[in-house]
């Protein structure tokens, strides 16, 4: 596995990551709980962006193995 | 009148009006009673139990003795309720007998209650140690509390600092394989909903003997066939472990890179991640 597609798959966890906690969010009937599901959403929705970007970069860096 | 048919009838309206009296006299259990009310209670009985098994009274003196006993706890309990004063009076107040750690030889002489019973009473309370109580008070109803010092106290949350997700009651949504379409509204979900949850623990709503939903929405079934096994729910652990994982992920990445920006873009977020971690994790568990 090269560097990009761990990166790769790194972000795709990140994303479902921010997808679950959404759901939980929607769920959970307590007021504190969905507060603290949507503080951590936003976080991780903000390192999802940073590792676009890298995945983006990382792509560029190794054409080779761009299919 | 033959003497059986009055017996009868003696017998079954006393039943009835005694039925009603304590109905009515409140819903104290037993052991909560003071010596008073017990005593009116037995009394009660008793006249019930002579009114109905011989004849030598008149009818009547039955529900007359009957209503003279039902009515003075009646007034002392109603009056009771509104002054304090009536009540220490009638109810009696709880005495202290240890404080600060130190046995009140005084008060426990005035209840007559010998030391033998002080240790028995802490002992029906797991303390076999006086030294271990902080303070105990003597109730009315002969029941002895008990408060441990502090450091013979059951370990709490509170003590360690542990930060809990609160959970409020759970509501029980099937209930023989019925559903109960009220706690679902409660918990401001549909049958549909329903129907989806059981179709990811791929049983049919026919075989769940009871379904509970807590708090934040987790279903949890219990099945008439026992054999079948549930699966726990997973979500919230799975979630939990992934964040975990990403965030190793991350600072691998950060250690692997040679690239100085990439290298502090990976630290930051590895940090970030942590972050929504620890706020996301007590409600997790």
């Amino acid at each position: 596995m090269t560097v990009g597609s761990q990166v790769k798959s790194c972000y795709s966890t990140i994303k479902s990551v921010e997808a679950n906690l959404e759901t939980l969010a929607i769920q959970s009937n307590e007021r504190e709980a969905t507060e603290a599901f949507h503080k951590a959403q936003a976080i991780v929705r903000e390192i999802k962006k940073d590792l676009d970007k890298q995945v983006i970069l990382l792509s560029q860096e190794e054409p080779q193995y761009k299919q | 009148m033959p003497d059986w048919i009055q017996i009868v009838l003696r017998a079954l309206s006393l039943v009835i009006i005694l039925f009603f009296m304590t109905k009515w006299l409140g819903t104290k259990q037993l052991s909560q009673m003071n010596i008073f009310e017990y005593i009116s209670g037995v009394v009660l009985g008793g006249i019930v139990a002579i009114h109905a098994s011989t004849l030598d009274s008149p009818y009547y003196y039955a529900p007359l003795a009957m209503f003279i006993w039902f009515i003075v706890p009646y007034m002392v309990e109603l009056i009771s309720l509104k002054s304090k004063s009536f009540r220490n009076f009638t109810q009696g107040k709880s005495k202290v007998v240890i404080q600060n750690g130190k046995i009140m030889e005084d008060n426990l002489k005035k209840e007559h209650y010998s030391t033998d019973d002080l240790l028995e009473n802490l002992r029906e309370k797991n303390i076999f140690k006086v030294a271990d109580v902080e303070f105990a008070v003597l109730e009315p109803t002969g029941k002895l509390s008990v408060l441990p010092k502090k450091e013979n106290q059951p370990l709490t949350a509170k003590d360690l600092d542990i930060k809990l997700a609160p959970e409020r009651e759970p509501q029980t949504v099937i209930m023989d394989g019925k559903v109960l379409l009220e706690p679902l509204a409660n918990l401001s979900l549909n049958t549909n909903w329903l129907e989806t949850e059981l179709d990811k623990l791929n049983v049919s709503i026919e075989n769940v003997f009871l379904g509970q939903v807590d708090s934040h929405g987790q279903l949890t079934v219990d099945l008439y066939d026992d054999k079948i096994a549930v699966p726990s729910p997973s979500q919230k652990p799975l979630l939990q472990a992934t964040m975990k994982k990403t965030q190793a992920d991350l600072e691998l990445f950060a250690l692997a890179t040679e690239n100085e920006d990439s290298k502090q873009m990976y630290e930051k977020n590895s940090k970030k991640l942590q972050e929504a971690l620890d706020i996301v994790s007590p409600y997790l568990k």
